[in-house]
């Protein structure tokens, strides 16, 4: 069905916008919530998820090498459980989607477009994404591996620009209040790290397989070291305030003010952002879509591009009135409802395939 | 209360007519579109596009972000765990 080849570089390249585009806006202020001045240590913890998962997604791929989740817990569980079972993969893939649009169109509205209604650059991003999407793999896999320098570099320059703004101390005392406090953020953190179950879709088509595995724990640090620093940086600045703001990293580029010419950088964030939230959404709708077609066996998945798109749509709106009760949703549900689907699931699958070969290599020798 | 909200209140009794067209009509350009290069496809791929198109028209009727649905469920399903983060 999918006939474009990805290298493992394009497949980290897209992998990291995917985790720490919608990570750096907003994590900060909710890590803070629990952690306080310990923020930094969540992101730490929070990427345990992240090595554990994309080991399970490696070794379920090197049971079933040519195909993915949707494809394979069908042979794992059997033909019903397996259709069951890749149902809620793909209604968690969509439901997912339709959030982190709404999301992304929350902050465009919220922070710069104050007078258009939102269900135009709902609908527009979605377009965007479609068209990406209808592509393939490839042009999705190229246009994360052309935003990428656009994406990193504005943060780097970003970080850099802040250091005259730190207060270090900030920071201090370490762990005041015990563990528990960094372990709850890391908890709500873990929600992003377990979409690195992601790639379990991108392995059947790397060009460059044995790398896979590599490159999947390489794109874990440097998200978990983005993160770090990013909360550290937000930190510095803002101080025990960053709990209370909705996009701490926005606030902090307000700082920045170099020879009255390097002022308002907040448009920066607003381009990162989106550059980053269109790559994540491109790659989710993609996964969708593919899935989607896999599950019911079709014989290509353009078709069915444009009817979802319409489904992301209805979901990004789906039980939402407003902005709090998304917030709210990804707060108090989206953590453990997110590990569920992506980390905890795939481990069962993996231990009962394992379990399965086992048992017929073994009845194969007696 | 301000206008709006009692558009909004009045909104969760009727079906949004505006949405509805708005969605008919990106139904009828994407099936315009579509179809065409749909012609050599399976049935199979026919009877996909087509029911999941449906199912977004027949969505588009309701009053989606006021109505109970499956993230509401999973929102009440974690509920225990939202205030275990609570505390």
């Amino acid at each position: 069905m999918e006939k474009g080849k990805i290298s493992s570089l394009q497949m980290a390249m897209l992998m990291y916008p995917t985790i720490v585009a919608t990570a750096i806006l907003s994590v900060p202020g909710i890590t803070a919530t629990y952690a306080k001045q310990d923020l930094w240590l969540s992101p730490i913890l929070a990427s345990l998820i992240g090595f554990v998962t994309v080991y399970i997604a490696y070794k379920l791929h090197k049971l079933y090498p040519e195909q993915t989740v949707i494809q394979f817990s069908e042979q794992i569980l059997g033909q019903f459980a397996g259709k069951v079972l890749g149902f809620l993969f793909l209604f968690f893939y969509i439901q997912t989607t339709g959030h982190m649009i709404r999301a992304y169109s929350e902050f465009i509205v919220g922070s710069f477009l104050f007078k258009t209604p939102i269900s135009a650059i709902i609908v527009s991003m979605t377009l965007l994404c479609a068209f990406a999407v209808h592509g393939g793999l490839e042009v999705v896999g190229r246009v994360a591996q052309l935003f990428f320098p656009v994406f990193v570099i504005p943060i780097i320059l970003l970080i850099l620009l802040l250091i005259p703004d730190f207060e270090i101390g900030n920071i201090l005392p370490i762990l005041e209040r015990g563990i528990m406090p960094p372990i709850k953020g890391a908890i709500v953190l873990s929600g992003w790290f377990a979409e690195f179950f992601l790639i379990i879709f991108l392995f059947p088509f790397l060009s460059d397989r044995r790398k896979g595995m590599k490159y999947g724990m390489i794109t874990v640090v440097v998200a978990m070291m983005t993160l770090v620093v990013v909360n550290l940086v937000v930190f510095f600045v803002l101080g025990i305030t960053t709990a209370s703001q909705n996009y701490p990293l926005m606030n902090v580029s307000r700082y920045i003010s170099y020879a009255d010419f390097f002022e308002n950088l907040e448009s920066i964030v607003m381009a990162v952002w989106i550059i980053g939230a269109f790559v994540k959404a491109s790659l989710f709708y993609y996964v969708t879509v593919l899935g989607t077609a896999q599950w019911l066996n079709l014989s290509d998945y353009r078709p069915i591009i444009w009817p979802i798109g319409i489904l992301i749509v209805q979901f990004s709106f789906w039980s939402l009135p407003s902005t709090m009760a998304l917030a709210r949703f990804d707060f108090e549900a989206f953590p453990l409802w997110g590990l569920l689907t992506q980390t905890l699931i795939p481990l069962f699958l993996l231990l009962i395939a394992v379990a399965r070969k086992r048992k017929q290599t073994g009845s194969k020798t007696s | 209360m301000n206008r709006r909200e009692e558009g909004k209140r009045k909104g969760e009794r009727k079906v949004r007519w505006g949405a509805f067209f708005a969605t008919a009509v990106i139904i009828i350009v994407i099936i315009l579109f579509q179809w065409p290069k749909m012609k050599q496809a399976p049935k199979k791929d026919k009877w996909a596009f087509g029911v999941l198109l449906l199912i977004g028209w027949g969505l588009s009727m309701f009053d989606l972000q006021h109505m109970g649905g499956p993230t509401a469920w999973i929102e009440a399903l974690f509920r225990p765990f939202g205030k275990f983060m609570e505390k």
